[in-house]
């Protein structure tokens, strides 16, 4: 996407403008990046579930006493959590379109589905009967599961700057980074939950 | 002469230097001799580089007012090749030779004649001889490990709580003290000591504040003498701390799960020593000191006991307590009239 | 020397330089707030070593209790590692990378600025433990159970855990900046094969920053919750598990001290070739080597853990050995730079030569302790020390040196004192054997290490006591560096330019460079650009397709040379 008078001015040492850069936008790269280390975040967590699952003997799963885990409302939350994946897509999809009002509604979507899935989680905790300091399990499940709903919860955080942004009309189909990054992170987040599930419910 | 003579003379003092100490084992001697060809490998290389650095930094001196630029070389593949395939050909020889040292320094006898379990914790180490006394340091007296020398010996190493490492440096080995849920690691040392002599052990794993102080000593003695020594450990356990006959006054005292003493109130004569009869049913160490004295017993390990003679002390009230968890164990000390 | 010729400035609103130097979003400033910062953390740590050395000195407890010696010597490395070495090679980074890109500043300014504020903030909270009943006392390393609220009472390692925690994921930030800036803000005709070695360093650092930082953030969240939260991650009483700990801190801890080194290297390579007045012999070669240091790095953490007896050994050994491939590579590349070249003994030089026969020393100690046998005789005993003391100090601490004589005149416009600077490196050269050397000895022979007293022999006082004046004296060396840089802010021989006949970009601006960097860049056509500016086109002896470049340039070509950019 160069234009000769472009091709003319890196020639000559000059520097080409912002809006013409090739390739991916740097806050995308930024936020690519970032998402690289948060993947590695997660991992070191991870380490510890599964260092804890092959170094503890006998059954593994919550404290004696307290609720077998409700995979039936873990599968919810995957739904939910997978689903507002999507409407996050077609929000990005909207605004490339410059669909701002479509953006609008799938992103206001995807923040519903999104609160809804914490105000799941936060459910589940109220009904397991165990926490964090009940052995083993509790320690490493509501690690991975917590932090994996703060990251939900930052998410959420992107997802409503987005919202207000897009109602005062700051994207177009030209620009609208700030959506693409929001929904970068809001996939990773997804694909983490879909990794934690199946790693704790499925997996066992 | 002088030129090379010298250099030759310094490398030999360096390398002189920079040895482990006179191994006393026979894995230790193994692992002296790899160290040795390792060292070798070591200076030719440090001799080469630092050589050649020295000759550059003078041959190669720019003259003051020289602006000529001098031959602009980027690279040359063949030598980069040569210089790479060298180190790689030499790594893998010092792989080599690591792995055949290792697997002797680890090889493990099929029925080892004498079996110890050390147990450490903060911050003395515990010996229990097989079929044999337990023998508990203290800060004071670090304990001493016997071993016989010329058959194989085992060490079982255990931690009662942080990480620690038993280590010799005749030896030329240490190994780490450390947990693993379910018994998953079970950290032994096996080794067949050559020569009888007295030699200094130490904790090498930081372990808290009194990590220096970690020390114990090995006696390795022929076999005939370290039986008699055994032998004789276990007979003078049984009347341990001192003389029980000069008690006037005994107070029971126990150590309970975890880090409990099994009351917080105790009473004794003032005007005459008196003695508490301590035992630890705990799963750590622990001890009986009192605060406004500085009196402090000895510890004594998991399942032991002991009789401590505390001396006469003046009517009061006092704080007894346990000096290696001073803020867990504490209790009150009555001492009337 | 090439000088270039400004335009007239724009201009500026004024305000206060404080308000300015607290709010600056400019990679120059940040750059050199991280140096200052660094240093001051430096001389925190460098005195917490003069009490460890000092109590050291001779057997006995003279006038440290075993806590506060402890919590020397942990405050020492974690300060050291984490806020001196590690951030003053980013604020070296920060300042020159995008210059030597062409670049006008770095792709996120503001996150730039974040990641600064939260060193002093994340260092002072470390610190804070003095306040509150003691520091973190169980060694940089804070192994578990150690570090569990039964053993380790007190705030102090709960606000080491929250500083590092800071620290850590400044870092993290920086080198998404760091990356980012690489990929997507080179000048036109820079290439990657290109770039300047010192930016090669800063990208693959920033790359194991970025991927290993968020496993030791992991772990250290892991140790909060443990201690605050009753869990069970490390704590084997309840069921958790000590060497777990040792492999997420290692996994982190290995790359960490690639992270340390790399940028130090890329220093080197720079000021090598500048002073050997030749070009870095195999740069392609140089590239790969520190990408494989990088890629290696993540295969050889456990070799930490040698004596825990839960590793798999034969692995770990081997590709720990391994690593000494790509390392002798970049060491015989150096020594081939020198050859036959045309060396000037400036202060940097002499810090960049030095840095290759101490880094070599500290080398061959790592490649004896790849080998298990060796190891268990060694580690965790002064040996350990003395390696790590060989490529932390006479490694990065060299280069840091080298770089401040370097691009000290870049970036305040004067250059350092000469002879001040030489007294400096030999007094610092000498006094760092003196500390170091005898250390080797110590260990082999079986003084462990992080105890407070030793036992009373001979060998171990005498080794000691060389090490404790070695130690002051570098601590000496330190008050030429500190007179040179104020008398030189003061009054110092104005710079110019390009003082050094230097082969990168950063030369071809003023000295310090205005807030946006360039006003023009030369061509960029090799990975000297201001070499062929300095010394004209046709030089004899260039590299055939660098000379095909230049004629082409000469003749205005039709075919416009793109940059190239992986990203796309």
């Amino acid at each position: 996407m160069t234009t000769h008078a472009e091709a003319t001015a890196r020639e000559e040492g000059k520097f080409t403008p912002q809006d013409h850069q090739s390739g991916m936008p740097t806050a995308l790269v930024g936020m690519l990046l970032f998402i690289a280390s948060e993947v590695m975040f997660f991992g070191g967590l991870f380490a510890t579930y599964f260092n804890a699952r092959a170094t503890t003997s006998g059954a593994w799963g919550p404290p004696e006493g307290a609720h077998e885990l409700d995979i039936a409302l873990a599968g919810v939350l995957t739904a939910i959590l997978v689903a507002s994946s999507f409407t996050m897509q077609f929000g990005v999809w909207a605004i490339r379109r410059g669909d701002t009002g479509k953006l609008k509604l799938w992103t206001a979507i995807t923040l519903g589905l999104g609160v809804l899935f914490l105000a799941g989680q936060l459910y589940d905790y109220s009904q397991l009967g165990f926490g964090v300091g009940d052995g083993v399990f509790g320690t490493v499940f509501y690690t991975l599961t917590g932090f994996h709903g703060a990251h939900v919860f930052g998410g959420a955080v992107g997802l409503t700057i987005v919202l207000a942004r897009a109602m005062r009309g700051q994207f177009s189909a030209r620009n609208h980074v700030a959506v693409e990054a929001v929904s970068m992170y809001w996939h990773f987040v997804d694909v983490v939950w879909i990794a934690v599930f199946s790693t704790i419910y499925l997996l066992g | 002469m002088l030129r090379i003579g010298l250099p030759l003379l310094l490398l030999g003092l360096l390398a002189g230097c920079m040895l482990p100490p006179e191994p006393v084992t026979e894995t230790g001697r193994e692992v002296f001799n790899l160290y040795l060809v390792v060292l070798a490998l070591a200076l030719v290389v440090f001799v080469g580089v630092e050589g050649f650095i020295l000759y550059a930094i003078v041959r190669y001196r720019r003259k003051p007012g020289d602006d000529v630029l001098p031959e602009q070389h980027h690279g040359n593949n063949t030598i980069e090749i040569i210089w790479t395939a060298i180190p790689t050909v030499i790594v893998f020889i010092l792989f080599g030779f690591s792995m055949f040292t290792l697997a002797r320094v680890e090889a493990r006898s099929d029925d080892p004649g004498v079996r110890i379990a050390v147990e450490g914790f903060q911050w003395q180490w515990i010996f229990r001889y097989e079929d044999g006394p337990t023998v508990t340091g203290s800060a004071a007296e670090p304990p001493v490990l016997a071993v016989p020398i010329g058959e194989p010996v085992r060490l079982e190493l255990e931690t009662l709580d942080v990480n620690h490492a038993f280590y010799v440096p005749q030896f030329l080995i240490k190994r780490d003290l450390i947990n693993v849920p379910n018994d998953l690691l079970d950290n032994e040392l096996e080794f067949t000591i050559t020569e009888a002599g007295t030699y200094a052990g130490q904790c090498a794993e930081f372990c808290g504040t009194a990590h220096a102080d970690m020390t114990f000593v090995v006696e390795a003695m022929d076999r005939a003498a370290y039986d008699e020594y055994i032998a004789a450990i276990a007979a003078g356990e049984d009347a341990p701390g001192g003389d029980t006959g000069d008690c006037g006054t005994t107070i029971e005292l126990a150590a309970v799960e975890s880090l409990l003493y099994d009351t917080d109130a105790i009473e004794a004569p003032a005007g005459e020593d008196f003695c508490i009869e301590f035992t630890n049913n705990d799963s750590v160490p622990h001890d009986v000191g009192i605060i406004e004295t500085d009196y402090n017993g000895d510890d004594v390990a998991p399942g032991e006991s002991i009789t401590y003679v505390v001396p006469a002390m003046e009517a009061g009230d006092y704080t007894f307590y346990c000096t290696l968890h001073p803020q867990a164990m504490v209790g009150d000390l009555t001492v009337t009239e | 020397m090439a000088t270039t010729t400004l335009e007239p400035r724009a201009g500026t609103f004024s305000r206060s330089w404080v308000i300015d130097w607290l709010t600056t979003v400019d990679h120059k400033k940040i750059g050199i707030l991280y140096i200052v910062n660094s240093f001051l953390f430096f001389f925190a740590a460098g005195i917490l070593a003069l009490f460890i050395r000092s109590e050291l000195a001779v057997p006995g407890l003279q006038f440290l209790d075993q806590d506060t010696y402890n919590q020397a010597f942990t405050m020492h490395g974690t300060i050291m590692i984490f806020l001196f070495v590690v951030p003053v090679l980013a604020g070296f980074g920060n300042y020159i990378v995008p210059l030597q890109l062409g670049a006008p500043d770095m792709a996120f300014p503001r996150i730039n600025a974040l990641s600064f504020w939260f060193l002093p903030l994340g260092g002072l909270l470390i610190f804070s433990g003095y306040l509150f009943g003691g520091a973190a006392a169980e060694g940089w390393t804070g192994y578990a159970p150690l570090t569990d609220d039964t053993y380790a009472q007190g705030v102090g390692t709960d606000l080491w855990i929250i500083g590092l925690t800071l620290v850590g994921t400044a870092s993290i930030l920086g080198s998404i900046n760091f990356i980012a800036t690489i990929f997507k803000m080179r000048a036109p005709g820079m290439t990657l094969f290109r770039m300047p070695i010192f930016v090669w360093t800063i990208l693959v650092t920033a790359t194991l920053i970025m991927l290993a930082t968020p496993v030791l953030t992991a772990g250290l969240i892991a140790l909060f919750i443990d201690r605050n939260y009753g869990g069970s991650f490390f704590d084997p009483s309840v069921g958790g598990n000590p060497v777990l700990w040792q492999h997420i801190f290692w996994f982190f801890g290995h790359p960490e001290v690639y992270i340390v080194i790399l940028p130090a290297m890329g220093v080197v390579s720079e000021i090598l070739p500048v002073f050997s007045r030749k070009p870095l012999f195999g740069y392609k070669a140089f590239v790969f080597a520190t990408i494989g240091i990088g890629l290696l790095s993540w295969t050889v953490w456990a070799h930490h853990m040698f004596t825990t007896g839960a590793v798999f050994l034969p692995f770990f050994s081997f590709m720990t050995a391994l690593i000494a491939i790509p390392t002798g590579i970049k060491m015989f590349n150096w020594l081939a730079t020198m050859w036959r070249g045309k060396l000037m003994f400036t202060t940097a030089m002499l810090f960049a030569v030095g840095f290759i026969s101490m880094f070599l020393i500290g080398g061959i100690s790592g490649v004896m302790l790849a080998s298990p046998p060796i190891d268990f005789h060694v580690q965790d005993t002064y040996f350990v020390v003395a390696h790590l003391h060989y490529v932390f100090f006479g490694g990065s601490v060299f280069g840091v040196f080298a770089a401040t004589y370097y691009w000290f005149p870049k970036m305040f416009g004067r250059k350092l004192n000469e002879p001040l600077g030489k007294v400096h490196f030999w007094l610092h050269f000498i006094g760092f054997n003196l500390a170091f050397f005898p250390m080797h000895q110590l260990g082999l022979s079986g003084m462990p290490r992080r105890i407070s007293d030793y036992a009373a022999n001979p060998e171990w006082t005498i080794l000691n006591l060389v090490s404790t004046v070695g130690a002051f004296m570098i601590a000496v060396s330190v008050i030429p560096f500190l007179i040179n840089v104020i008398a030189t802010f003061i009054n110092g021989e104005p710079a110019g330019d390009d003082p050094w006949e230097g082969n990168t970009l950063e030369w071809a601006t003023t000295s310090p460079p205005p807030p946006y960097n360039f006003d023009r860049l030369p061509p960029i056509h090799s990975e000297r650009p201001l070499f062929f500016l300095t010394h004209g086109h046709g030089h004899a002896a260039e590299r055939p397709e660098d000379l095909e470049e230049e004629q082409v340039h000469d003749e205005r070509p039709a075919d416009v040379e793109r940059r190239e950019d992986p990203l796309v």
